[in-house]
């Protein structure tokens, strides 16, 4: 469904990424963890071609999107949908009328049947009738929870995730990632999810990537990181920086 | 020195290429993508509607201003009935665009910068993308329309109630004849000073929508970014005004010459 090849993108003076070969089968949950910084996020947008690379491919459903322009990218990203890290709403319209915005856009023009769909994508993330409220009125979690109903309201293949947990509460923190799991079960969609969060790795992955320097350092099945002896992979499990007291 | 001549002249081309891409943009989005009535009606209420209040304020006060300084130094050479005259085709050919530009670019281009710099800083702009909306054409094509369309109708606006200001202030109050006032003004502007107006008025339109949509989607990250991108596109937008309505009044004179 996915696939990176020999990637690297330079963002100012910094080389982000050095080269990523990336993988991903139709279906499958792949996490992408790494230090804050190291290019995970970058390497999420050029999926979706937010960012064009400086060099490398990127296939998406057997297409070779890096190089199309702008307007080509609009049947892809009917495809592969993104939750940002903010959730990313529309602030001037209330949660109703931004999860039905991608099928107003999509040219759906049946009141009924956007209505319907609206409530349907809210049930799924467990928000049944709050299309009233503004984005503003939401907490941290509410409104990843309301970028991820407007995400799969129009039902795509292949879902993004962009630090998913970032800045919730533990509790919260579970229910996105049961959450995930739940849609991935429910709609078996290929899912790529950026996360520094173990519990989400672990809660949500089929493979994990881990990105060390702007390069692929590690790559296989969480059991497998998990049982990786490499000190670079063991102090970011545990959590270890390494600095004296 | 030289350096840094050259860089800031670099930087000078390199943003005046940036907004020429973003015209080119909205022009093919204007051709190839469907217009967003909703939302241009939206900004046309923004635009036009929302700026009522200050190109009434600015058109009233600088006709009347203008008469009573103009009456002041005419009276002296006995020129009273001049005033409606020179008033009006000061009005006409470039205050009422000019002040009515910088007005709107106050208020307009700084309200497009910080909404469109906000929308960028909080990845509502990449949400949009994200979901196969071009940015150009939600978030620009609406805005540059709308103030295409409502620019030359706020300056015929603000120029009639000068005039409207400007005879009132010189009849009731100082001592022009009401007759000498009106024939004076209408014998000497014509259609000729009205077309300059207007034309006046869409170029300022084309420079506040395209600076102050670039300076939005341009912004940087943060409240610094943020802030910046309103300030600079009022700033930009005034001093292009300026310096470009100096071109347009020798440029229009040819084509619109006074007393033809």
């Amino acid at each position: 469904m996915i696939a990176v090849r020999h990637l690297t993108k330079t963002l100012g003076s910094q080389q982000v990424l050095r080269g990523i070969d990336l993988q991903v089968k139709r279906g499958d949950t792949c996490v992408v963890l790494g230090r804050s910084g190291s290019g995970k996020s970058v390497l999420l947008k050029h999926l979706i071609g937010l960012f064009k690379p400086n060099a490398g491919e990127v296939w998406v459903d057997g297409e070779e999107i890096s190089r199309l322009p702008e307007r080509q990218l609009g049947p892809l990203r009917k495809k592969v949908g993104i939750l940002f890290q903010s959730g990313a709403l529309f602030d001037s319209m209330n949660v109703g009328e931004n999860i039905a915005f991608p099928l107003r856009e999509s040219g759906l023009k049946d009141a009924k049947e956007i209505a319907d769909r609206v409530a349907e994508a809210l049930e799924m993330v467990d928000l049944a009738g709050e299309q009233e409220k503004m984005p503003e009125n939401l907490s941290g979690g509410m409104r990843k929870r309301v970028g991820l109903a407007r995400t799969i309201v129009s039902r795509p293949a292949c879902l993004l995730y962009d630090e998913p947990t970032t800045g919730l509460d533990p509790i919260a923190t579970d229910s996105i990632n049961r959450l995930i799991r739940r849609l991935q079960k429910r709609l078996a969609v290929t899912s790529v999810v950026v996360t520094h969060d173990m519990k989400t790795a672990f809660h949500t992955a089929d493979q994990v990537t881990f990105l060390y320097e702007g390069r692929i350092y590690f790559d296989g099945t969480s059991d497998q990181l998990r049982a990786s002896p490499d000190p670079v992979i063991q102090d970011f499990i545990l959590g270890r920086s390494g600095d004296s007291d | 020195m030289v350096t840094s001549l050259g860089r800031s002249v670099l930087s000078f081309i390199r943003y005046l290429g940036e907004l020429a891409l973003l015209a080119q943009d909205t022009a093919v989005s204007v051709v190839v993508a469907r217009l967003r009535v909703r939302l241009f009606m939206w900004q046309m209420f923004e635009v036009g509607w929302r700026s009522q209040l200050v190109v009434i304020v600015t058109g009233m006060f600088t006709g009347a201003v203008l008469t009573a300084q103009t009456y002041f130094q005419f009276s002296k050479l006995g020129m009273k009935s001049a005033v409606g005259s020179v008033v009006a085709i000061a009005l006409f050919r470039e205050l009422g665009p000019v002040l009515t530009g910088l007005m709107v670019a106050g208020r307009v281009g700084a309200s497009f910068a910080a909404e469109i710099g906000t929308m960028k800083v909080t990845e509502q702009i990449d949400a949009l993308r994200s979901l196969g909306v071009h940015p150009t054409d939600y978030l620009v094509v609406p805005r540059v329309l709308a103030l295409l369309c409502s620019m030359p109708l706020l300056v015929a606006e603000s120029i009639g109630l000068a005039i409207i200001a400007s005879y009132f202030v010189g009849t009731q109050l100082l001592d022009i004849s009401a007759p000498y006032f009106i024939s004076n003004l209408l014998r000497y502007t014509g259609p000729r000073d009205i077309k300059m107006a207007l034309v006046k008025g869409f170029c300022f339109a084309v420079i506040i929508a395209f600076v102050s949509c670039h300076q939005g989607l341009t912004a940087k990250e943060g409240a610094v970014g943020v802030g910046r991108a309103p300030t600079e596109a009022v700033v930009l937008c005034s001093l292009a005004i300026l310096v470009i309505n100096f071109f347009l009044t020798f440029a229009l004179n040819l084509m619109f010459p006074y007393g033809n």
